[in-house]
This record gives C-alpha cells, sequence and structure tokens, in this order.
C-alpha cells in the first residue's frame, strides 16, 4: 500500500476531499447562517452578527426543550450505565443463557427505530403506564443499553484474570475485591459508554416521537418545528451542538482508545 | 474468616437480586414489548376499535392489495441504491485512510466519522435546503452549464430521499470497511509485489478480496439503517416520495390501524433480519490472520 503511484493517490485523496465535503456541508449551512444573513440562498458576507445567538438566550421554547433533553440524557446514562455495568459483570464468563440474553439486549439496537418505538408505546399502554418523560427514558436506556454492556463487556474480557486472583490471594472479600480491583479497572470504559450513551439519547428522535407525553426533547421539538421552517436562532442553536458534540467525541476517544493503541502506530 | 462468613449471606442475596434482574431487564423491556407487538399483527380494526380475535387478514391484506407490495419493493430497492452509493463514496476514502500513517490515520478517520452524532433532523434540514430549488446543488449544477435553469428534480421525491440517505449514512459504510482494510497484513502486500506484481493486481487480487467483508458489513448497515428510517422520507420525500416506513407510520396515525401496521412491521423486521443475517454471513473476515 506504500508503493502507490501518485495518480492512484491523488485520484484517493480526492475522493476523500470529496466525501468530507459531502459529510460536513449539511452542518456548514447552518453553521454560516448563524453567523452572516442569508436570503433566497445568498449569504450576505458583509455583515457578521451575532444577532441569533441572543435570539438563542431569549428563545424559551426551545431551552425548556433543551433542558428536558439534558434531564432524560442524565437519567438515561445513570439507568443504563449501572444495568448495563451490572449485566456485563453478570454475563461476563457465564455461558449458559448467555448468547440468547445478549440477543435480546442487542434487539433494541438492531431493530429500526420505529419498531422499537411502536413496542414500545403499545407496552405502555397495555400496562397502563402515561406517556411522559418516564417512558421517554425507558426507551432511550433500552436502545442505549447494548452499547454500555458491550463497552464494558470489552474491557472486562481483556482486564487480566490474575488481578482478580491476587487480590483473593491477599486476603481480599468478593466485594473488596468488586471494590479496589474491578471497579477501578472499569471506571474508563463506563466514562466512555456513558458519555456514548448521552449522545445516542440527546439525539434520539423516532422512540421519543412515539412514547413522549406532552415535553419535548430538542430533537422532537425541531422535528415540529421544520415543517414550518426553522427560525435563524436554530442556526446558533446547531452551530453551539455542534461545538459541543466534537468536545464529546474528543472525551469519548480519551476513554475509550487505549493509550498505546493512539502511539503504537507512529 | 469471620469476616467471610458474615458478608456471604450479603453476597448471595445479591448475586441472587443480580440474577433475576439481568433477566428480568431484557425480558420485561425488550422480549416482552416485542412479543406484544407481534400478537397485535393477528388482531383486526373494527370502526375504530381494535378487536382482539386471531386472524390473518393483516398479512392477506398485505400480500393482495395493490398498494403495498409495490411500495415495499421500491422501498428495498431504494435502500439497496443508498448502499450501493454509500460504499462506492466510502470505500476509496477508507482505502486513502489506510495509506496514512500514525495519529494522521485515526485523526482524519475521527473527522469522518464526527458528523455522526450531529443532530439528525438538523442534518436532513441542511441537506433539504442544499438541495431545494434555491439551494446549492442547482446554483452550482447551473453555474457549471449543467443545468439552464434550477430543476425540482431533487426537491420532494425519490431522488431527494436517495441522495439525502446516502449523504446521511456514508459514515456507517467507511467504518466497517476501513476496519477490514486494516486488518490486511502488510506482509501479504509486500510479498506480492516482491513477486512483481503491479499496484493494481496487487488491489484486484488481495486487498479488494480480503476487504469484501468489511463491504458486505457495511451494505448491511446502511441497508438496514435506511430501510428503518421515517424521519428522511417523511421530511424530504413529499408526496411522490412514499417509502414502508411512512406507510407504516401512517398506520399509528391518520389510518388508525394498530393491528395493519403491527403485520407491516413485521415484514419490515424479516427484511432487516434477513439483511443483518446477509451481513453476518459474508462480513465475517477469513483467512486474513496470518
Amino acid at each position: 500500500m506504500n508503493a502507490l503511484p501518485r495518480p492512484s493517490t491523488i485520484f484517493l485523496a480526492a475522493i476523500t476531499t470529496l466525501v468530507a465535503v459531502l459529510l460536513y456541508s449539511p452542518l456548514f449551512v447552518p453553521i454560516v447562517s448563524s453567523f452572516f444573513t442569508v436570503s433566497h440562498g445568498n449569504v450576505d458576507w458583509s455583515s457578521p452578527t451575532l444577532s441569533t445567538y441572543v435570539a438563542l438566550a431569549e428563545n424559551h421554547d426551545i431551552l425548556a426543550a433543551l433542558r428536558t433533553t439534558l434531564i432524560v440524557g442524565v437519567c438515561t446514562v445513570v439507568l443504563s450505565v449501572v444495568s448495563g455495568t451490572l449485566l456485563a459483570l453478570y454475563y461476563h464468563g457465564r455461558r449458559s443463557g448467555r448468547s440468547i440474553l445478549q440477543f435480546i439486549i442487542f434487539l433494541p439496537f438492531l431493530m429500526p427505530p420505529i419498531i422499537s418505538g411502536l413496542a414500545l408505546l403499545i407496552f405502555f399502554r397495555e400496562i397502563g403506564l402515561e406517556r411522559s418523560l418516564l417512558t421517554v427514558v425507558i426507551g432511550h436506556t433500552v436502545f442505549v443499553l447494548a452499547i454500555v454492556y458491550r463497552t464494558v463487556l470489552m474491557r472486562l474480557q481483556s482486564m487480566s484474570r490474575t488481578l482478580v486472583e491476587a487480590s483473593y490471594d491477599l486476603g481480599a472479600t468478593g466485594w473488596q475485591t468488586f471494590w479496589r480491583i474491578i471497579l477501578p479497572n472499569l471506571s474508563s470504559a463506563m466514562v466512555g459508554g456513558a458519555i456514548l450513551a448521552f449522545a445516542l439519547s440527546f439525539d434520539e428522535t423516532m422512540i421519543t416521537i412515539l412514547v413522549t407525553g406532552t415535553q419535548s426533547t430538542l430533537p422532537v421539538r425541531l422535528w415540529a418545528m421544520m415543517r414550518l421552517g426553522f427560525s435563524p436562532d436554530i442556526n446558533a442553536l446547531v452551530a453551539l451542538i455542534l461545538m459541543f458534540t466534537v468536545l464529546l467525541c474528543v472525551l469519548a476517544a480519551r476513554f475509550l482508545i487505549p493509550r498505546q493503541m493512539a502511539t503504537e502506530r507512529t | 474468616m469471620s469476616v467471610a462468613a458474615t458478608t456471604q449471606p450479603a453476597e448471595k442475596r445479591l448475586s441472587l437480586l443480580v440474577t433475576v434482574l439481568a433477566f428480568a431487564l431484557p425480558v420485561i423491556f425488550v422480549l416482552v414489548p416485542l412479543a406484544i407487538f407481534l400478537v397485535y399483527s393477528f388482531f383486526s380494526v373494527d370502526q375504530g376499535t381494535i378487536v382482539f380475535a386471531p386472524t390473518l387478514g393483516n398479512y392477506a391484506r398485505f400480500f393482495t392489495d395493490p398498494i403495498f407490495l409495490p411500495v415495499f419493493w421500491n422501498t428495498i430497492v431504494l435502500c439497496v441504491s443508498v448502499a450501493v452509493i454509500c460504499i462506492l463514496l466510502a470505500y476509496p476514502a477508507a482505502y486513502f485512510l489506510t495509506t496514512l500513517k500514525g495519529r494522521w490515520r485515526y485523526a482524519l478517520l475521527m473527522l469522518l466519522l464526527v458528523p455522526l452524532l450531529m443532530s439528525y433532523v438538523i442534518k436532513i434540514y441542511a441537506i433539504r435546503s442544499i438541495l431545494g430549488l434555491n439551494g446549492f446543488l442547482n446554483k452550482a449544477l447551473v453555474a457549471l452549464g449543467i443545468l439552464d435553469q434550477p430543476s425540482t428534480l431533487f426537491v420532494f421525491n425519490m431522488n431527494a430521499i436517495l441522495l439525502t440517505l446516502s449523504l446521511l449514512l456514508i459514515p456507517f459504510a467507511i467504518l466497517p470497511i476501513f476496519l477490514s482494510l486494516e486488518r490486511i497484513p502488510q506482509t501479504l502486500l509486500r510479498a506480492s509485489d516482491d513477486l512483481g506484481a503491479s499496484g493494481l493486481q496487487t488491489f484486484l487480487r488481495i486487498t479488494l478480496p480480503l476487504s469484501l467483508p468489511g463491504v458486505a458489513s457495511a451494505a448491511s448497515f446502511v441497508f438496514v439503517l435506511a430501510i428503518g428510517d421515517f424521519l428522511t422520507p417523511q421530511m424530504v420525500g413529499g408526496i411522490s416520495g412514499f417509502t414502508f416506513g411512512r406507510i407504516l407510520y401512517s398506520q399509528f396515525g391518520t389510518a388508525y390501524n394498530w393491528p395493519f401496521g403491527a403485520a407491516l412491521s413485521v415484514a419490515l423486521a424479516i427484511v432487516v433480519i434477513c439483511a443483518i443475517l446477509i451481513g453476518e454471513r459474508f462480513g465475517r473476515n477469513r483467512g486474513t490472520s496470518i
């Protein structure tokens, strides 16, 4: 692969650039519009403004939706990290029943969200649970559980058994081994899983549309607004969310990619 | 020993609790809802109320009604096309990444994956404005002289859905292809080079065949995500871009026929499971671990 002739390298680089441009163009449009006035597809480059950001700060509807999204996200993260870690600890090294239950955990992630969402909608109706933020949190937790579970399980599998054995040899009880050896070793995987879970919950739209009550999260609010078109302050929101997302990404990468891997290939 | 003796019953109780939780959580919140949903597909609706008597009527309707099968088929064709477009763009990009060294490789990979985390709804909206009559695409095509005047070729129809979905799902194709390319042992490529093969021959005989499992995984990812999507066709499809997901959703809204919607979901689920199994079957890497 190192001995590629020049023209083919240029061709590949060109396609890669094209792909990057395609991927970023939908992000570029709202960010430009957040600083400049756009009318009929023409950008007025002469007068940069922060007025959209000011308007955003006064848009109580959107801010309320943002707050709801954050509440749902935090609840989802707590629930999914606790239960995902418990499940990973339980299934780690256990053969019987593991594959079938693992399959069940992965189902909501593999199935189209419209199916998971509708199934939950009917389920909540059958058991008489009113649609509310609680049902949204349950929906999100079910959806992201597979990711947290898998992240923690993979860390458990790469953890050396000798650590646990040494702890027992030195006279530690099961509890002590868990708190002092296993949990600290899992912590970075749990943080990484939590960040992924939060990111997924933050953007979850389809399941939320189906199972939410009167309060809507940000994506659902945006979805409802999209029929009429967005007001300019939404562009400011997009720019802010993008910055926040990039920050989350960098954090997730730091916790999930082992340090050697980042350096060994240099 | 005395410490162990006092903690053991507590640990036993805890492990029992964990066992119950470990089985109850997935079963109650995943299996039971899906099972109820499946059962619903055998009910029917009479004058706005659901009749809880088992029937195969919904499935018979799906196969005999002239509306549903063609839409179902068209949606499958659409999503296969999306997968093909994504792979054609993602393969060269993934290949280029593997030619880079060290940190650059992962930095660029990250760069191509970050858009995934950006709000899905906002991306759809932005792409719609790019494809629109006053959008960037039309402006560029007119400026290049390809079109005389802005066209509505990409507004509120199947083309719009095709392009939007492709744009949204490219990163899902890049990752598996990149991983399979990265796993190809460098020694094979060097051996091929030593034996006098040209760069193209090495690519066609070594790299391409060994990366096909990644392509299969990518195709299955993109297809599954595309066919399960309701938001994109709803927002950019207009009246003519009617996909299976939209018909399914309408059964729970305007058409108000939950049992029939459940039956349509079962059909969708079967296609999705088949696609995942095919991806899994051909997505396994064979013979690359040397």
